[in-house]
């Protein structure tokens, strides 16, 4: 088990590799290698927990996820798109999962899955943008610069030591966004190197490198630039070294490569994966395509979870899943749904104690088609931040006080 | 050149936000280089110079009124001719066309085999083929676009078909027919800098657009309220300026309006013509109507312009600007050339808020690089539609319907690195490794085709065991009982979906026309010594003026100035100039690798 080159890969504070103008003085074709240790270890409670969050993007139709069979108004609300009670993995005498989630039906058998009812906001937005913003800045019509987990990682580690938030990503995710921190981000890890031939490799590191800044923009690409040449060669050696035996699916969004960097011993403690391009987003004949997107989720998940037991840090990791909102109660006249309110959440792992939380809401009293949120979304942050990851000022990261659910017993 | 001679970057403090023009005296080169940025996608010295040589008001005019200027030669774009008429309607899923098969007899044109195994996968094959075969040429239509923005003369009819690609942003993997992606890229084009008011009817009626956003399958009763949404939300007004209520009043307008193939037509039957409450109104309105409403709101006109002026100007405008942006847009009666002339000759625009602060978008950034490189088609080497994907932007498949986030968004650590491995590409391309990205299967597709060709029958061929016994499943024994439920599924389909993804894939390659694959052709050499250089300090100024609109400090360029002097072994350039090209073309990869060649 590759931990105890944790501190190592943590590097030294941002900005103080701007003031000290350590890429000016030539890293080199190796990188950072030469990187002097500074301290590295987050200052909140540190147990070396790891959260990894993801984002189902395009609304999750959560009542063909987990599907209230017992209830009668879920079959007349959606008599085409309603999935039969016998063909769904039975949960329990009241919910059933769409029949492909195998993975996720083993992770609640093991005790292991967090089910989370009813999520939402007051005053909903149906856009999937302001609605995702909502969720990413953590911060409902706040507009905020910042993600919730840029916060989180700002309150836990003020000095913003490298890579200890990571988004597996075409681009940067809102959520992630922070003062302190440049979130390391990538997509595919091949791509992330800097090509140059040898004998350019020490003046590619002065040109490519941050030197005094014109306007803020400039300083911005500086500070993007020292992430990068901090953090290429090692993202790209963990996840073209990294062997598993366990089978992440037909679609690998990202957990696989979280799975790489935690076993290379990455530092990070807040990894930020998306399901892409608003997949999630079914208005039309969505029977199929729901099915099979859940297929994956389902299958990537496990997979993960299971992968992370392999590795000896199944008790570290803990993944928490959602979607900017639920769809609405009835189908639409194209065998698909519209946007909505109140969805699901989850939260996966060994830690967890599996079951259901947060009160199912009502298939008919409903607000304008809608189903009424029972649990504020950000009771479900306000668990991962101070129940899972020990940090005890929530207010910091949420603006506001929220009670964490009892997802993690003492 | 130093920072201090660029003189663009000093303008009045004054200057930020007002619209007044800049004076005949104001006028300089690098004032005509950023106008030329903006407007356009840059371009070489000489182009620069002679747009320096005008007055400021002369020079806006030469890019804004471009319609005198002769594109004819331009080539329109040459269909593969992969697409017949029994192609549509296409089936929604791959279950929904042999589901359709297995009830008529027949989806797609193709009939099912009346006895034998596999009687659908004739069918399950033609699915897959149309798939591919439209991807396809939709990347060859995108580098139809991106070849025209390279080699046109009205550079801003392009940049503005490209701003209104990311607004009305519909993406071909939806869609799925390239003919109806061409035919947006076109309407974008036509309606570049014309009326919004023209064009955001003319795109409620697009085919792209109306399958993007399930139009067609918002009818009477049942509406769906994808289009009435986004075209409030996105198109026109912006969110938080209408109600719930508002949209599906709004999707009611629009029901029954629908695709047909390639053109527009209202289906009366499923048209809900009764009274609808929309902002504020009430009438028995339909889409039409519905718009006009829209383009009344004087939000619609606030973030337009807005949305514009980020996206050609600058971010970080206080409400007070938009807002008379907006003004200015409505005075206008949304006639967006007129708008672009203001813009384009007021102090706020040269600003030293404005100037040196847009970050280049991928496509941009490409073009750019091309054109300051006086190129005269785009390269085929690298692949165009690769080279911007990996720097996170891929023409006609936009991530979301709310298009590109501009500016900071498109630079991560991963996209900064793709940034400067794509100048590396373009300088010195690897044409012992180059392989037509369009002809490479994904490993599933190659793997079966080895497998087919081998003698293997289909299941054996399709199966996800490998005949070596050296899967990675296989490497843990324990592991083999708990194989991801997707692969288990793929075992019990009555057809063989991997072979016909497959047979798609081979029918797609065969019709589709090949890209020209030739790098680009130019010498640096001759760059920098029309340029008069002399010495390696001279070649390090010619080419950062050329590349670098906001050029890289005292100590970046020593260094790149030594670099050079170390690769030729003199600082002569004269002396060196047999054998210079090579070196020539790392300094413009280190030029292209700073942070600096992002701005423009």
């Amino acid at each position: 088990m590759p931990t105890p080159s944790s501190v190592k890969l943590g590097g030294l504070a941002r900005r103080d590799v701007l003031r000290a103008g350590v890429y000016g003085l030539g890293l080199g074709v190796l990188g950072w290698g030469t990187t002097p240790l500074l301290g590295s270890r987050a200052q909140a409670a540190d147990d070396g927990r790891i959260l990894v969050v993801v984002e189902l993007s395009g609304a999750n139709d959560g009542l063909n996820t987990v599907v209230p069979y017992a209830d009668d108004a879920y079959y007349r609300a959606r008599p085409r798109l309603g999935i039969r009670a016998e063909k769904l993995r039975k949960l329990d005498d009241r919910f059933g999962l769409q029949s492909t989630m195998v993975g996720f039906e083993r992770l609640y058998k093991d005790g292991h899955l967090a089910i989370v009812h009813g999520v939402g906001y007051d005053h909903p937005s149906f856009s999937h943008f302001s609605s995702m913003a909502y969720w990413h800045t953590g911060a409902p019509n706040s507009g905020d610069a910042f993600g919730w987990l840029g916060r989180l990682a700002d309150g836990m580690d003020p000095q913003g030591n490298a890579n200890f938030l990571v988004n597996v990503e075409d681009h940067e995710s809102l959520a992630v966004r922070a003062r302190n921190h440049v979130p390391l981000v990538f997509d595919n890890p091949e791509e992330f190197a800097r090509g140059g031939l040898f004998e350019e490799q020490s003046a590619l590191t002065k040109l490519a490198a941050a030197r005094s800044a014109y306007n803020p923009t400039e300083a911005f690409l500086f500070d993007v630039a020292a992430s990068a040449q901090h953090a290429e060669l090692h993202v790209r050696e963990a996840c073209a070294a990294y062997r598993t035996p366990v089978d992440y699916g037909l679609y690998r969004f990202g957990l696989e490569r979280v799975a790489a960097l935690i076993a290379a011993g990455f530092p990070t403690r807040i990894y930020y994966v998306a399901y892409p391009h608003n997949a999630f987003d079914t208005h039309v004949t969505q029977a199929d395509i729901h099915t099979r997107i859940l297929t994956y989720t389902s299958d990537h998940i496990a997979a993960f979870v299971q992968d992370m037991a392999r590795i000896g840090r199944g008790d570290d990791v803990a993944v928490m899943v959602f979607s900017e909102f639920g769809r609405r109660v009835a189908e639409n006249a194209n065998l698909g749904t519209d946007h909505g309110t109140a969805g699901l959440a989850f939260v996966v792992g060994r830690k967890v104690r599996g079951g259901h939380y947060g009160a199912m809401p009502s298939l008919t009293d409903l607000d304008d088609g809608n189903m009424r949120y029972t649990t504020d979304f950000r009771r479900v942050y306000a668990t991962m931040i101070r129940s899972w990851m020990g940090y005890p000022d929530v207010r910091a990261v949420l603006k506001e006080e929220f009670a964490p659910l009892d997802i993690f017993p003492a | 050149m130093t920072r201090e001679q660029t003189g663009a970057i000093a303008a009045p403090a004054a200057w930020a936000e007002d619209l007044a023009p800049i004076s005949d005296a104001d006028w300089s080169y690098a004032r005509a280089r950023h106008l030329l940025d903006r407007a356009g996608f840059g371009g070489t010295p000489d182009e620069i110079a002679r747009l320096a040589h005008l007055s400021p008001a002369a020079a806006v005019r030469a890019l804004v009124d471009y319609r005198s200027l002769d594109n004819s030669r331009l080539p329109p774009f040459e269909h593969s001719g992969v697409y017949d008429p029994t192609l549509t309607p296409f089936p929604a899923t791959r279950p929904a066309a042999t589901t359709l098969a297995a009830e008529t007899g027949m989806a797609m044109g193709i009939m099912v085999k009346p006895s034998g195994t596999r009687k659908l996968q004739p069918v399950a094959n033609r699915f897959f083929y149309w798939l591919r075969a439209s991807t396809l040429e939709t990347r060859r239509v995108a580098n139809w676009w991106a070849d025209r923005m390279v080699t046109t003369e009205r550079p801003l009819e392009e940049k503005m078909a490209l701003f209104w690609h990311g607004h009305f942003a519909c993406g071909g993997d939806k869609v799925r027919d390239y003919r109806k992606m061409l035919g947006q890229v076109m309407l974008f084009q036509q309606h570049a800098t014309g009326s919004f008011r023209t064009l955001l009817h003319a795109v409620a009626r697009d085919p792209a657009m109306l399958v993007f956003l399930d139009a067609g399958q918002n009818v009477r009763g049942a509406p769906n309220e994808n289009f009435g949404r986004e075209v409030m939300e996105l198109f026109t007004m912006g969110v938080g300026n209408y109600s719930e209520r508002d949209i599906r009043e709004g999707a009611r307008a629009f029901t029954g309006w629908r695709d047909d193939d390639l053109t527009f037509r209202v289906d009366a039957a499923k048209h809900d013509d009764g009274e609808k409450s929309f902002l504020g109104r009430t009438g028995r309105f339909d889409g039409v109507e519905i718009l006009d409403i829209i383009l009344e709101q004087k939000v619609t006109a606030n973030y337009i312009a807005g949305k514009l002026y980020r996206f050609l100007v600058r971010e970080g405008l206080s409400p007070a600007f938009q807002d008379r942006l907006g003004g200015l847009l409505r005075d206008n009666d949304y006639e967006i050339a007129p708008f672009l002339q203001t813009i384009f000759l007021s102090r706020d625009f040269y600003s030293q808020s404005s100037v040196g602060t847009h970050i280049k978008g991928p496509v941009e950034l490409i073009v750019s690089t091309y054109r300051r490189l006086g190129l005269k088609a785009l390269p085929g080497v690298p692949d165009f539609n690769t080279a911007s994907s990996k720097l996170g932007q891929v023409l006609l498949n936009p991530p979301t319907v709310a298009g590109w986030a501009q500016g900071r968004a498109w630079i991560t650590p991963g996209t900064l690195l793709a940034r400067g491995n794509f100048a590396r590409d373009v300088v010195l391309p690897d044409m012992i490794d180059f392989v037509d990205p369009n002809l490479i299967p994904d490993p599933q597709v190659r793997r079966v085709n080895t497998r087919i060709l081998s003698g293997m029958d289909i299941t054996a061929a399709t199966s996800e065991r490998d005949s070596g016994g050296k899967t990675e499943a296989s490497m843990d024994k324990s592991m083999s009982g708990t194989r991801a439920m997707a692969n288990l599924l793929s075992d019990q389909e009555e057809f063989n979906t991997h072979y016909a993804s497959l047979k798609g894939w081979e029918e797609a390659v065969r019709k589709i026309k090949p890209i020209l694959r030739a790098p680009a052709q130019f010498s640096l050499t001759e760059l920098v010594f029309v340029e008069q250089a002399k010495s390696t300090a001279d070649a390090v100024d010619a080419l950062s003026r050329r590349f670098l609109s906001v050029p890289i400090d005292d100590e970046a360029r020593a260094a790149t100035i030594a670099f050079l002097n170390e690769q030729i072994g003199t600082d002569d350039l004269v002396r060196a100039r047999s054998y210079l090209e090579e070196p020539l073309r790392l300094v413009a990869h280190l030029i292209m690798s700073a942070p600096e060649y992002q701005l423009a």
